[in-house]
């Protein structure tokens, strides 16, 4: 395999889990926010969501009182944001950090949670879904690593297209004709 | 050198990614059932207490009312709890009295109790029982509020029938502690676990059980997997089941938005 085949390998897959990492993000958004209980979409039932979800902040106990509100209503759109963001791929080393850090931010509170053995909702994907291993386990040892490979991944990338442009392409072999 | 060195992380890193991927499409199916389920399993909760009957010596009892405010409220609000339960008594002391007082009072909460006693509390279920008979003579709100207030005193020592007679009048203490004959031999936790969904299976001496029973049943369809749990019905819609402990500010602040819709 060529130089240049394995960087166009690791150009391949560090697209496809910016894409993964960038689905993941959306559809958390969408999954806090779409309506519940056979509700329309509206803006009214978009923000009752919010506040459904804001009682599963609540019950983990992390937070004062008086920010559950408004961090529940901040994350969702910004999880929509930045799976927008890393879908564009602009500035990824940047938005890939952003999505690993809030990630370990998520999976540290579960784990503070199930520590302490509160049995409440993840909130991950929306109202319904338990903390316990299943979660953690997917949270923890499947998109933190995910999110941790892409951040490298766009750091190491960035370096090597930098020192290309500093020493100009590798030369081509002598061929005698 | 520092090419193949970083060629080498690269592929690395890619083999990672790759197996990753392959684990996000497996846990995306899992995620997507486990968001299934509940809404299959929030079906349940209609309140069919009222109609149900059990039979103790000879006489029919009608199923107590467990319930506060009216049944025309546009929010239900159905939680079950155990009251031995400390995260249960944290929820009726911070958020329930306040919703009594205030969202209950003004006919836009309909707040339904239900038992689910839990194995692991030794009393819990011979508390419910004691609500239950209290329910029946219309003394329901305010033994309740007592098991709660004392809970650290009678789960220490079982003595629920001194916080009970506390709570109403001696000829109405006298009328529970009748429909409480049979109950207090069978009391234990240990022979009515939670997975106990066929209601003919319990032991019949204590006539009270079957309406216990039928709230866990009940839990169980949800299912109920700890205490307390709470099931919203908005205009006969069922809304996910939330479960721990959440403050009124916040509860009410959802109550408001759904109030709005």
């Amino acid at each position: 395999m060529t130089r240049n085949s394995r960087s166009s390998w690791g150009w391949i897959l560090l697209l496809v889990g910016r894409l993964a990492l960038s689905g993941l993000f959306i559809f958390a958004a969408y999954a806090k926010m779409k309506p519940q209980g056979g509700l329309p979409w509206s803006l009214a039932s978009v923000r009752t969501s919010l506040s459904m979800f804001a009682m599963g902040v609540d019950s983990y106990q992390m937070l004062p009182q008086r920010a559950v509100s408004p961090f529940a209503h901040w994350l969702p759109p910004f999880e929509l944001l930045l799976g927008l963001w890393l879908l564009t791929g602009v500035a990824l080393r940047v938005s890939s950090l952003v999505a690993t850090l809030a990630i370990f931010a998520f999976v540290a509170a579960m784990f503070s949670a199930y520590e302490r053995g509160l049995t409440i909702s993840c909130g991950c994907f929306g109202p319904g879904e338990q903390i316990g291993p299943i979660t953690l386990v997917r949270d923890g040892l499947l998109f933190l690593p995910l999110a941790l490979a892409v951040t490298i991944s766009a750091f190491l990338i960035h370096r090597g297209s930098s020192a290309d442009s500093i020493t100009g392409p590798a030369p081509t072999p002598f061929r005698s004709e | 050198m520092n090419r193949h060195l970083h060629s080498g992380l690269g592929k690395n890193l890619a083999a990672v990614i790759v197996l990753s991927m392959l684990g996000l499409g497996v846990a995306s199916r899992a995620v997507s059932q486990t968001t299934q389920s509940p809404a299959k399993a929030t079906k349940p909760a209609t309140v069919a207490v009222k109609k149900a009957t059990s039979t103790n010596a000879g006489q029919t009892l009608i199923a107590p009312v467990k319930v506060y405010g009216s049944k025309s409220a546009p929010i239900t609000f159905e939680v079950f709890s155990d009251y031995e339960c400390p995260s249960c008594r944290n929820l009726y002391e911070n958020t329930l009295r306040p919703l009594i007082n205030d969202y209950v009072a003004s006919g836009k909460v309909y707040l339904v109790h239900r038992d689910f006693p839990l194995p692991m509390h030794k009393y819990g279920y011979e508390a419910a029982r004691w609500a239950n008979a209290s329910a029946r003579v219309g003394e329901f709100q305010s033994v309740e509020a007592a098991l709660y207030d004392n809970q650290a005193s009678w789960s220490a020592d079982g003595n629920i029938a001194k916080y009970v007679s506390a709570a109403m009048s001696p000829a109405e203490f006298q009328r529970v502690q009748k429909l409480m004959q049979g109950c207090e031999a069978t009391a234990s936790a240990s022979t009515h676990s939670p997975q106990t969904v066929n209601v003919a299976q319990v032991n019949r001496a204590c006539a009270l059980d079957a309406f216990i029973d039928e709230d866990r049943e009940l839990g169980n369809r949800i299912p109920v997997k700890a205490t307390p749990t709470y099931v919203i019905t908005y205009k006969g819609q069922h809304l996910p089941a939330g479960s721990g402990i959440v403050s009124w500010p916040i509860l009410k602040q959802f109550f408001d938005s759904l109030l709005a819709q």
